[in-house]
Order: structure tokens, then sequence, then C-alpha cells
């Protein structure tokens, strides 16, 4: 059982990525080259020729203008980057020197280790690395087993509840943090917790209020992976499954031993996602945190914590266009760890959405 | 012990109940009841309190004062829709000419991939607000003359240099507010540009090989083969790019109704978002149901 659905099952999703192979035309000269169109020209209609020759000029030109024009399209992209990492190293007088158009006189790391030193970079990194990849790991789970559930079963008021799904994604959180604030603040269940305690839990600035959410397939953006995970669901053949049942797998079973695997880039999509969500929240997390306790939060008040640690309480007199080197240096080592992981995965990030049943929406 | 009998699928149904579970308790408390929680806000004075808040019933009132009173929410709304209506054929227009002009081989294609897909892992993040906020800052220097490049000048130069002077006023004013944000743009379409570059790749190739045999140039191609075959997608990217422009927390309304938040006006602030909710809702609504009409769906 197990060896027919890795093979069947496995291949195909595997055959997507693999490779045309490519057929090689042998190399010719430009002269050969013209020849051959000539001849080809000889026994046609002057309208065939014309429609040819249009053609064949079309072939000539169109690379080019592709070429600068995605050149150019990825300059304005990579611009940002590009004055973030040009600014980084650069001393701030170097900032009002109109000398200077991109690479620095002088490189210093200056700062960059101010920014490590006022964002408190290490401890805050660590705790967010642990807080990311725990809320993801939970909500890819959790995700997953409610998008199984809309994707395979029949029950009443599916129709329903999927709506709530599609609520989900489009209500945006600012309208519903305040009563999630409170709740938090006052945390509460049932009036147990009260009536042992004497009064409810105060979860503000615990990282219990980002794991309960995605404990429960609610955290950030979960309607989105729950709907994509229905997709790709979706689009596994059936028959899988109905062989399982048949052979006495139960529902739970089959799931995690046959579906699973077999939707495996797209849990490793889902994943990268909400690490990447997590990563750059700071809207919800303002909320519930005081403290700066991610790197998003850190780096959203950086101008503040600069003042306090750097500029020794606006003693130090910065002007906001000499500021900007610290913050792109903030920025620079903020990011860096998930540029890494998408540099090295970018592969799971693009063409897992490609294959995650999105298409079959 | 008698055993209960139950049909397969009615048994099958119960599974379903049983992988809905954790999330449909999760929903309740941190979906339904906050949004159930702040519709009744919208209807409410709302004051901080010690420990509470305290509510007074006060009916349409906050509803009456945001489109009645309030100075500015009417004049965004209508802003915001006049942006998105404006903006979201740009965004689907260009992404799908971007994804068809990456979709072809060339060398350097995977790095051009990556390169457009980018901003959807940074631009979520404080980092975008960070960068756009120190280009603007950077004043005189070569930000500047970096946005200014796509600015009028360049729009009213290039045409021109085609021939056409004095074209009108109008026409330019459009063309000016979408290049000189061209930096925007390219930022907010990697989903877009991704969700098209799938769709071609499932363009079939049978259809491709016909067409090549009879002939077709790639402007008919365009139109008979990839626009027919990519239509379900253009719906898919059309609501998310509306669902993104209006949930994003930097534009003019979101940005209103979170500052209404932070002086502590629930009440104002939930009517506000809820009136706003309401009408995207039925913009989508209307969308989707004028575009349902010209999508074209292969027939298996």
């Amino acid at each position: 059982m197990a060896d027919m659905v890795n093979t069947s099952g496995a291949s195909a999703v595997l055959g997507k990525f693999k490779k045309k192979p490519k057929l090689k035309e042998p190399k010719m000269t430009r002269k050969e080259r013209n020849e051959r169109f000539k001849k080809r020209l000889e026994n046609l209609t002057p309208e065939e020729q014309a429609y040819l020759k249009r053609k064949r000029a079309l072939e000539g030109v169109w690379p080019v203008v592709r070429a600068i024009l995605v050149f150019s399209l990825c300059f304005i992209i990579l611009y940002p980057l590009i004055f973030m990492v040009s600014t980084a190293f650069r001393p701030r007088a170097e900032m009002n020197d109109p000398t200077i158009m991109w690479i620095p006189k002088t490189l210093i790391l200056s700062n960059i280790t101010d920014c490590i030193k006022a964002m408190d970079f290490w401890n805050t990194l660590g705790n967010t690395v642990v807080l990311n990849i725990g809320c993801a790991l939970l909500s890819v789970v959790t995700c997953a087993i409610t998008g199984y559930g809309f994707a395979r079963f029949k029950f009443k008021g599916k129709g329903i509840l999927f709506g709530i799904v599609i609520l989900m994604i489009l209500v945006p959180a600012q309208i519903i943090n305040i009563p999630q604030f409170l709740y938090f603040r006052y945390w509460d269940i049932f009036g147990i917790i009260e009536a042992v305690r004497g009064e409810p839990i105060n979860l503000i600035n615990s990282p219990w209020t980002m794991y309960l959410p995605a404990l429960t397939a609610n955290g950030i953006r979960a309607g989105l992976f729950i709907f994509l995970f229905r997709q790709s669901f979706r689009g596994l053949p059936k028959e899988l499954e109905d062989a399982a049942y048949l052979d006495g797998c139960s529902p739970l079973r089959t799931f995690v031993q046959i579906m699973v695997p077999n939707a495996a880039s797209v849990f490793l999509t889902v994943f990268l996602f909400a690490i990447v969500w997590y990563w750059n929240d700071y809207y919800v997390s303002t909320t519930f945190f005081t403290d700066n306790k991610t790197i998003a939060l850190a780096l959203k008040n950086l101008n503040d914590s600069l003042r306090l640690t750097i500029f020794g309480n606006g003693n130090v007199s910065v002007s906001p266009r000499e500021l900007i080197v610290w913050l792109e240096a903030g920025c620079l080592i903020s990011i860096t760890p998930i540029l890494v992981l998408y540099v090295v995965l970018q592969k799971y990030f693009t063409e897992g959405i490609a294959h995650s049943g999105l298409t079959g929406m | 012990m008698k055993k209960i009998h139950m049909s397969y699928e009615k048994k099958k149904g119960l599974y379903g109940y049983g992988f809905i579970a954790l999330w449909f308790i999760g929903t309740l408390v941190f979906f339904i009841s906050p949004v159930i929680q702040s519709i009744v806000f919208s209807f409410n004075e709302v004051k901080v309190e010690e420990g509470n808040l305290a509510q007074t019933f006060v009916g349409w009132a906050k509803y009456q004062y945001a489109f009645g009173t309030d100075p500015n929410y009417r004049q965004y709304l209508v802003e915001m829709l006049q942006n998105t209506a404006l903006k979201t054929p740009v965004i689907l227009i260009f992404s799908l000419f971007v994804a068809i002009v990456i979709n072809q081989n060339f060398r350097g294609r995977t790095f051009a991939r990556a390169v457009f897909f980018l901003p959807v892992i940074i631009a979520t993040g404080p980092v975008y607000a960070i960068i756009t906020g120190d280009m603007s800052t950077n004043g005189s220097n070569e930000a500047a003359q970096f946005s200014t490049m796509f600015e009028t000048d360049m729009v009213d130069q290039l045409l021109e240099f085609v021939g056409i002077y004095g074209f009108n006023d109008k026409f330019t004013e459009i063309l000016t507010t979408l290049t000189a944000d061209i930096l925007n743009l390219v930022w907010n379409c990697g989903i877009q540009i991704l969700i098209f570059l799938s769709a071609l790749q499932n363009v079939s190739t049978s259809a491709k090989e016909a067409a090549m045999m009879e002939g077709a140039t790639a402007w008919e191609f365009f139109w008979k083969i990839t626009l027919p075959c990519v239509s379900p997608m253009i719906l898919a990217c059309l609501i998310y790019t509306i669902i993104d422009t209006f949930i994003d927390p930097t534009n003019k309304v979101m940005t209103l109704i979170v500052a209404k938040q932070t002086q502590w006006d629930f009440g104002l602030m939930s009517a506000m978002a809820w009136a706003y909710f309401a009408i995207v809702l039925v913009a989508l609504g209307v969308i989707f149901l004028i575009i349902r009409n010209w999508i074209y769906y292969e027939v298996e």
C-alpha cells in the first residue's frame, strides 16, 4: 500500500520539478543562417516572405529589448537594497558629500555595531527565531488539518464555516485587535481561573499571545494558509484515500501517512511564508508586546532606542539625513537572516506557490 | 453491547467535524467573538476606565458622525476607491506582462524571477516603511533624482519625442501619477507575477504547437491562446490586488482608523472600520459578478 502511494504520488509531484531536456541545434555561422533563410524564402508567396522577414526581425530585436527591460526593472526593485548596503557602511558625515553616489570613501562598521547594541540584537534575534519557528510550525500543522477537513469531508454547515475562513482573510487585524487585547489582558477560561487565582491572568507581554492563536489555526494570515491547504489537498487524486479507507485505514492515519507526504512541497511553502510573515509582523506584536521582543518591533522603535543608547538622550544632535546611516544599518541586519533563507530556499518560495493549487481556484 | 451503525458517509462527516474542531474553537475565541464585540463597539460610546470599558448605546450615531461630521473619512474613502480603480488594472497588466517576459527562456531567468519576487519577502515588514521614508528624507541627492526620473518631465519629453505636443492634460496627469509611483508599483506586484507565471506554465503545449504550426504571430498567440487560458487567474489576481490594497495598513483610510484607535475612540474606530469593510465587500461582489462572465474555463 505505502509503496504504491510513494511511487505514484511522489513521482507525479517530482515530475513537475524535473527539467525538460533541451534540444540542441548545431551551431551555424551568421552567413550560413542567412543563406538558409534565403533558401527558405525562394518557394514562398510574397505575403509569406514578408511575414517570415518580419518575424525574423522581431526575433532579432526582442531579446535586446527584453534584456534592457528586465535589467531596468530588476534595478528598480533592487535599488532600495543597494541603497541600504551603500549607506549602512558609510560614515554619517559622508551622507552630505555630493561627490559620493554609491561607494563611500571610507567604510566603517560602527553603524552596524551601534545598531546591534541599540536593538539588543542577539537576544532579540534569539527570541524572534524561537517565537517564529514555534508559531510557524504550529500554524502549519493546525492549518493543514483544518484545510484537509474542508477539502475532503462533507458535513452540515461546511459552506458557512468556509465562509468564515474567507472572512478571516478579509477582515484586517486592526479591526479586531482591541477585543483581542482585552481577552489576553483578562485571560480566563469560563471563569475557572478567576475562581482559583482570584483574578484572571494577564497574558500581555507573554509569548502565549502568539502561540495560542497559532495553536488553534488562528495565527497571522491563518485564513490564507487554510485556503492554500484546502486547494492543494483538493488537487490530489481521491483514489489514494479511497484505497486506504478500503484497507481499513482511519481518516487521521490516512491524512498523516498518505496526504502529508504527497503535499510536502506545500507544507514547506506555507512554513516559509509563515516564518516570513511572523518575522515581518509588527502590527499584531505591538498590540500584545510592550517591550521590544522581536526584530520587527526593535526595528520599528530603532529611532527611540538609538537616542537612548547611542546619542546619549539627545545630547548628540543628528540630522534626519545623517540618521539614515543607522536606520539602514538596522534594516540590513534585520533582513539579512530572512534574505539568506530566501536565497537558499528560493525555489520553494516561488514554485511552491505555483504548484500549491492556487491555479485550481 | 450493540454497536451503533452509521453509514460510511455519515461517519466521514463526523470525522470532518473532528478535523476542523480545533480551528473552530480557536475561531470562536480569537475571531468571531472579537468581530461581534467590535460590531457592538460601533453602536456604542466606548470609554476606557480602570480595568474595564464602559459602553453606552448610541445607535447609528457613530456611523452618522463618520460619514457626516468627520472631516477626512468620506474624502479618504473616495480617494481610496479612485486610487484602487486606477491602480488595479495597471498592476494586473504590468504583472501579466512581466510574467510573460520572465516565462521566456533567457540567461539569468532564475535570477530575474528571484528578484521580482523579493518584494514579497520584505514589503510586509517595517523595513519597507524605513526604506521609503529614507528615500524621501534623502532630499536633494540621488534618491530624489531617481524618483523624478520617472515623473512629469520624462513622460512629457517622451510624448514630445514621439511628436505629440500639448497633449491632453488629464491624460498626462494620470500617466504622471502612475509613473511617479513606479517603485511602489513593482514592489506591489510580486504575488500577482507569481500567480500569472504559474498560470502561463499551465497553458497546454498542444495549443501552443497547433498555433505555431498555423503560423500565429506572437501577438495573435497572446490574444487568442494566452489570455483566455490565464483569464481565471486574472480574476484571482484582481481580487487579491483589491484585498491587498484595501487592508494595506499604510493606506489613508486604514491610517485614519488606526489613528482613531490610538485616540482611544473605539466606538468611532469600529464604526469607520465596519462601514469601510462593507464597502469593500460590496465592491468585491460587484466586480466578481461582472468579471465572471468573461472568464474562459477549459472544459475537461
